[in-house]
């Protein structure tokens, strides 16, 4: 989105790309979430630097000791900096966030474009699945896909993707729906152009933002629902820093030691706080009808 | 702004998944009118059978010991034998010759008598692998106890028979020294041959036994009932109504619900939480006398566990003394021996291995991994007496072995198939321990180290260590009358053991229990399961 906003440059970027960011800078609350998400990439970027100690630094001998100077955010029942633990559980939430969710447009793309485009039987085909995957309760479904798979980091983060493939498979096939009846897309056929030229040059480019605003929003979903296979035990193995990790491991300490579960609960809360605010900016700027 | 609402949502999603483990029924709460005497004790683990011949976790046996009977029983507090289902005993000169005097007119719950047939009957089941009820599992402990079945080479035990209605007569092949203590245990307990007859293999569903409480019903993974036996021998016998055995596996969790009344009584109180209840007046602390041992087991099958300087390293890389500071508040005793100090024959004189990660990296050079190796480390799912926190003890050990080129993966999966497994010996290391039934060194070193009992699947000796001179050394431990020469013979095999690394010894705990400050008369048995006679609820 880091787009320059003079005049020369904007000659080169759709319109309403621009018109879209110079909208979402006005919004208060998209900024604020904007600023929060980058604030956690940093962080776990910067993470070898920033932190403390090592993230598994193990010191049975200082286990459970409340903030201090030396450790800002005091250490788990392993003795281990929270804080350490915090800075690399981003890498963690977000690597999984992005591409458990990058993983699902893409899968549902391809099969919403094909459903909305094609139509017919692969249409029904299509739409029946997404329709049956939808009326499993998705945790519960995801799940399941672990148990199968085997509990591991990677495993859930392909179990939270697959989850999800009917959201964006579902919001891309009725964008399709309309775009097809577009008279220039009757055009290009009359011309001549082949599916794939189509559908790729044409149907998907406009079909693009409201994906970009539910993916957004996606990411909060997928960064909770890592958590929540964390904290099951079925998403990251110890010692990895998952956030929901370390409150199912903490949690018997929440009436002596607070702030073992404080922290990662924050981190949690923020990140999906920051997207969802980005989010729901972005839905708002892009949406046509907001054009002045 | 719909969309905000979910990081609140997210919050209470991870309060209420914390709170999941505390469950919320209270249906069952103790308050019912007085003439009913409801005790619901909480644990960590379902049962795996209620058949006690054919189990072997404490699980299973804490309630089938107040189902079933025993022909000899422990006192209270220790391991000293007193009479239950046989009222008198005597052993012929040569120690191979043991005849026992019944009770008359005991009767089964379901009505069948008790008598010298009876005893025959479920020793047969037993011992006999041709027998049509030997059925519903390994029998494991009689294997590991006496030796083998019927027509192994160290099958101690060569006929039982009835003399008459009182009186059984056994005939051993050799003079077993802890024979008494070990028709003792629980695992040996008095079925009804009617009911083995009628539900075959499916009697660990049906427990039919002669003890205090009757088996009423079975919700898997959530709660055993049983019920007053009225008929039972000692008159006036049992004090409780109903007795019901919950399953909470989170220690934190279930010291909330014996916070909140939902409990009368708790097994696996976490060590740190012991401050908690001696503040509570309405809670008490019950101590259970140490007979235990915590350990990691070593493959002694598998590459790179069947080199034992792999073993020795990795035992210098585990910080006992850590441990036992960070997860039992010091209620354990850092172990170097299989067997627990508490027991006699325990043997001060071997010198534990030193924790040293620098020597630990030297060792495994030598051995051939100068850069480690990558393996599985299986740990429990459940909490256990001698281990109330084995995820994180794991995850301790697994830091310790990363800094010397050991990466482990936490292994964890359902408590039954854990327990099969290992017996299986399908890990390359996993934790585990043992709680003494007898108090007979025997019952630690023979079952857990010979190897005799180190065949799967039903191996005891999950290491699958094989040592003959060990095993040389623990047969005659078993043969020799003399106690003074039983302790002389298994402090030898302790040395051995010791060399020879099958298992890191981890800790000797003092398990703690909690109860409500009005349940009377519980005391807790060293060998981690009690019964329910003389308990009584006084509110």
């Amino acid at each position: 989105m880091a787009l320059a906003s003079t005049q020369t440059v904007s000659k080169y970027i759709p319109t309403h790309w621009y018109d879209g960011w110079k909208r979402l800078r006005k919004q208060k609350t998209a900024i604020v979430g904007l600023s929060i998400i980058l604030f956690f990439i940093v962080a776990g970027l910067l993470a070898p630097l920033l932190a403390p100690g090592h993230w598994d630094g193990q010191n049975l001998a200082v286990r459970l000791q409340p903030p201090s100077a030396q450790h800002w955010f005091g250490t788990d029942d392993l003795g281990r900096d929270l804080l350490t633990r915090v800075l690399y559980g981003a890498r963690i939430s977000l690597w999984v966030g992005f591409f458990a969710v990058a993983g699902s447009i893409v899968l549902g793309s391809i099969l919403g474009l094909s459903a909305g485009y094609f139509g017919k039987w692969i249409d029904t085909l299509i739409s029946r699945i997404f329709d049956i995957m939808l009326a499993f309760p998705s945790i519960l479904l995801a799940i399941a896909i672990v148990t199968i798979l085997g509990p591991s980091l990677v495993n859930a983060l392909i179990a939270i993707a697959i989850i999800n493939i009917p959201t964006y498979g579902r919001l891309i096939r009725s964008k399709v729906l309309s775009i097809k009846e577009e008279e220039y897309i009757a055009a290009a056929k009359v011309i001549g152009m082949g599916h794939t030229r189509i559908i790729l040059r044409h149907i998907l480019p406009n079909s693009v933002a409201p994906i970009i605003v539910q993916g957004t929003l996606g990411i909060a979903t997928a960064v909770l629902e890592a958590a929540a296979l964390g904290f099951l035990g079925l998403g990251a193995q110890p010692p990895q820093p998952e956030w929901g990790k370390m409150i199912a491991d903490s949690r018997q300490y929440i009436t002596t030691a607070y702030w073992t579960v404080l922290f990662p609960g924050l981190a949690i809360m923020l990140t999906v706080l920051g997207f969802n605010m980005f989010g729901d900016g972005l839905r708002d700027a892009l949406d046509p009808k907001m054009k002045q | 702004m719909k969309k905000i609402v979910s990081p609140i949502l997210g919050v209470l999603l991870a309060v209420s998944l914390m709170l999941t483990g505390c469950g919320s029924q209270s249906t069952t709460s103790p308050s019912a009118p007085q003439a009913e005497k409801t005790l619901i004790e909480g644990r960590g683990g379902d049962s795996v059978s209620l058949d006690p011949a054919n189990v072997t976790d404490g699980e299973s046996l804490r309630v089938t010991e107040n189902i079933f009977d025993t022909l000899v029983a422990y006192k209270p507090n220790n391991t000293e034998i007193i009479p239950s289902l046989a009222t008198e005993w005597k052993a012929s000169p040569d120690g191979k010759e043991w005849t026992f005097t019944l009770q008359d007119g005991v009767k089964f719950h379901d009505g069948t008598d008790f008598n010298a047939d009876a005893v025959v009957f479920n020793f047969q089941r037993w011992m006999d692998k041709s027998n049509p009820y030997h059925t519903g599992g390994d029998f494991d402990y009689f294997q590991s106890m006496f030796g083998g079945f019927k027509g192994d080479k160290g099958c101690v035990i060569a006929d039982v028979k009835a003399l008459d209605k009182t009186h059984v007569q056994f005939r051993l092949t050799v003079p077993q020294a802890p024979f008494l203590a070990n028709v003792a245990m629980t695992a040996f307990a008095m079925a009804s041959p009617d009911a083995v007859k009628k539900y075959g293999d499916k009697f660990g569903q049906n427990p039919v036994g002669t003890g205090p409480f009757v088996f009423k019903e079975w919700k898997p993974n959530d709660s055993i009932t049983v019920v007053k036996n009225k008929n039972f021998w000692q008159k006036g016998l049992p004090k409780l109504d109903k007795l019901i055995f919950r399953v909470i596996p989170d220690n934190t969790a279930r010291l909330t619900a014996l916070q909140s009344g939902e409990l009368d009584l708790m097994d696996g109180l976490n060590p740190s939480d012991a401050a908690t209840v001696k503040g509570n007046s309405k809670l008490q602390l019950v101590t259970r006398p140490s007979m235990n041992v915590g350990y990691l087991s070593f493959n002694t099958t598998k590459p790179p566990f069947d080199n034992v300087k792999v073993r020795q390293a990795l035992s210098m890389a585990v910080n006992k003394k850590g441990l036992v500071d960070a997860f039992y508040n010091g209620m354990a005793l850092p172990a170097k021996n299989a067997l627990p100090p508490s027991v006699w024959g325990y043997n001060d004189a071997v010198k534990d291995y030193e924790y040293n990660l620098d020597a630990a990296k030297k060792l495994l050079a030598e051995a051939g991994y100068p850069n480690g190796f990558e393996t599985d480390f299986w740990a429990m799912p459940v909490a256990r007496q001698y281990m109330p926190q084995p995820q994180k003890i794991a995850e301790s050990i697994q830091a310790d072995f990363a800094k010397i080129g050991v990466k482990t993966k936490i292994v964890s999966m359902e408590w039954a198939t854990y327990l099969k497994k290992t017996k299986n010996g399908e890990h390359p290391m996993a934790l585990l321990g043992w709680t003494g039934d007898n108090g007979d060194p025997d019952n630690f070193l023979y079952v857990l180290l010979d190897k005799d009992n180190a065949n799967p699947p039903a191996a005891s000796n999950i290491s699958l260590y094989k040592n003959d001179k060990v095993h040389e050394l623990l047969f005659k431990a078993q043969i020799t009358p003399d106690i003074q020469v039983r302790t002389d013979l298994y402090k030898q095999a302790q040395l051995l053991i010791h060399d020879d690394a099958p298992m890191v010894p981890l800790v000797h705990s003092t398990p703690l229990l909690a109860s409500a400050s009005y349940v009377k008369g519980f005391i807790a048995h060293p060998t981690g399961t009690e019964r329910f006679t003389e308990v009584s609820i006084e509110k």
